[in-house]
């Protein structure tokens, strides 16, 4: 299993390097957006699954990424991918605060919390002049989806190494600790605090980088399109299929997850969203812990037995 | 026996002399009406098994969540070492050698009981991989071993409990606190418990141990007591002088505290 893991890795990253040289135009886009899904996902993973915060608000990051990216962009005329690095900084920065105020907040209220943020920040966006207010903002043309792609695969790449770095630090230990217990976690030497803010700041940088690639993939953006409740959750949904607080689960979930959309709507396009919906509720209900648990704990069984 | 009362003595002789670990200074605490500690002071010498005993709801858990910083008094203080601790956070006051048991067993479930007890072990370790090496030690130490690998949700309460003084000892504290360590264990394992706390006495690590009942126990191996009813501070004195205290005895409802356990 393990001795397999890494060629198969390289292999996996070669062929999604070499991916846009053979894809047509709708095969690349549903690629793109798939790596961008994956990519969330293992961003929400970090304050979510390892810290145990729930969130419903990290697309306010994405969001605030895409509309940095697309100002930068416009008005002082600096390449994207500059652009978009600086709104992932822009979303770390905020972020830092932020989570000072919001990780006092614990289970449901942080939850809700997080979704009324994503909501302030998405009207306080708009109520800018500069980002066209709510009827948006045009990007100059030029890009085209092989950077954007290539730009969300290296993210999402960086995503995966450093949850693999997390999962196995200091850092993470003290993370999954708060999550099962955060005041015994505290008398036993962790600065809640600080690791809290830290995996937030991470969880933010994350879709902040992400954002800018968005922008320029749809050209034009609008408030909806960014803040986009539909990714956010899809991310979520992933994540928590996959297996929360693991290193595969975003990837294994998001891969299962799209797999499936895409197959059901090939097939049936009027009710493949009803079909999918009630897929996942069984899916979550024969597997509460997720897939990557569920089969750790065959394999754990069958290597004992 | 003699050899104890031997060790007690010298014990008394060095309190006398070194400088108090711990000083609780007239703490108070209310929640809402409940006056859940009322000016209530005690003194820790390095390496000394002291019991606080008291009936539930007497205040002994309040009384640990304020020295470790969890809960705030209203009035008093906490000193630790020579230096006020009021008011640090909880990871402060457990990096600085005071390390705490839960009457509830509280174990991360989803973790192994190595990296329960690693949690811990990380404040003095340089790396994950020492902390875990440091974990699996004091997993031993505690007769854990066997079961070092598993989640810690698959123990049962025995282990639990043994499991919760493992994390506090990987702090490597000078002072800990253990909150109704012998409740629900067997007698056999209530004099494991005894004989654990005293080994770790002899190598010079305080413990005020919160128990409501085994008094057989307390008298055996405390060097002090003091006695908590309603957040009061009652009674105080070596096991001899508490057992005849009449404040005591009523306190437990008239019935000698030699027989109660």
């Amino acid at each position: 299993m393990k001795r397999a893991a890494v060629p198969l890795a390289v292999l996996a990253i070669i062929a999604l390097l070499l991916a846009p040289l053979r894809l047509n135009g709708y095969a690349i886009n549903l690629l793109y957006v798939t790596v961008l899904s994956i990519a969330l996902a293992y961003g929400w993973n970090i304050i979510s699954g390892y810290a145990g915060y729930f969130s419903f608000g990290q697309i306010a990051f994405f969001g605030v990424g895409a509309y940095a990216t697309a100002l930068i962009v416009v008005n002082l005329h600096w390449y994207w991918m500059a652009a978009a690095l600086a709104g992932g900084v822009l979303a770390l920065a905020l972020a830092i605060p932020l989570g000072y105020v919001m990780l006092r907040l614990r289970g449901p209220f942080f939850a809700m919390g997080m979704f009324g943020m994503a909501q302030m920040v998405r009207v306080l966006v708009t109520a800018v002049p500069a980002t066209g207010s709510g009827s948006g903002l045009f990007l100059p043309p030029g890009s085209g989806i092989t950077e954007v792609y290539y730009w969300t695969l290296a993210i999402c790449l960086g995503a995966i190494a450093l949850t693999v770095w997390i999962d196995r630090s200091a850092f993470g230990l003290r993370l999954q600790a708060l999550r099962e217990d955060e005041q015994v976690a505290a008398t036993l030497g962790v600065e809640t605090t600080r690791a809290k803010i830290t995996a937030f700041g991470l969880s933010a940088l994350i879709p902040g980088l992400l954002g800018g690639g968005y922008a320029l993939f749809l050209t034009y953006i609008e408030p909806d399109a960014v803040f986009s409740s539909r990714l956010d959750l899809q991310s979520i949904v992933m994540a928590i299929l996959g297996g929360l607080g693991t290193v595969w689960g975003p990837l294994i979930g998001g891969l299962v997850m799209t797999q499936i959309s895409e197959a059901l709507w090939a097939r049936f396009p009027q009710i493949y969203l009803m079909i999918f919906g009630g897929l996942l509720v069984v899916l979550l209900i024969a597997l509460p812990r997720g897939i990557v648990p569920a089969l750790a704990a065959r394999f754990a069984r069958r290597s004992g037995a | 026996m003699p050899q104890m009362r031997k060790r007690r003595r010298v014990v008394l002789q060095a309190w006398h002399m070194s400088a108090p670990l711990l000083v609780v200074e007239d703490v108070s605490l209310a929640f809402g009406g409940v006056q859940a500690l009322n000016g209530v002071s005690l003194e820790v010498r390095e390496g000394e098994i002291f019991a606080l005993i008291g009936p539930n709801g007497a205040g002994k858990t309040t009384l640990f969540n304020v020295i470790s910083g969890v809960l705030r008094p209203d009035g008093g203080d906490v000193r630790f070492a020579g230096r006020s601790i009021l008011g640090w956070a909880p990871h402060r006051i457990a990096r600085a050698g005071v390390a705490r048991t839960y009457q509830i067993v509280r174990p991360f479930g989803r973790l192994s009981v190595v990296d329960n007890v690693a949690v811990g072990a990380l404040v003095h370790a340089r790396t994950i991989g020492q902390a875990r090496n440091d974990a699996r030690d004091v997993v031993g130490f505690v007769g854990l071993g066997a079961y070092a690998d598993r989640p810690a949700s698959s123990l049962t309460l025995t282990q639990r409990k043994r499991l919760e003084v493992a994390r506090a000892l990987a702090l490597r504290p000078k002072l800990l606190l253990l909150d109704e360590v012998m409740a629900g264990l067997t007698p056999t394992e209530m004099d494991g418990m005894a004989e654990f706390v005293q080994h770790l006495s002899e190598r010079g690590i305080a413990a005020i141990a919160g128990i409501e009942h085994v008094m057989r126990l307390v008298m055996r191996i405390s060097h002090r007591i003091v006695v908590l009813d309603a957040g009061r501070r009652i009674a105080e004195g070596d096991p001899a002088a508490i057992q005849t205290d009449p404040a005591v005895i009523e306190a437990y409802l008239g019935a000698p505290l030699a027989g109660a356990g």
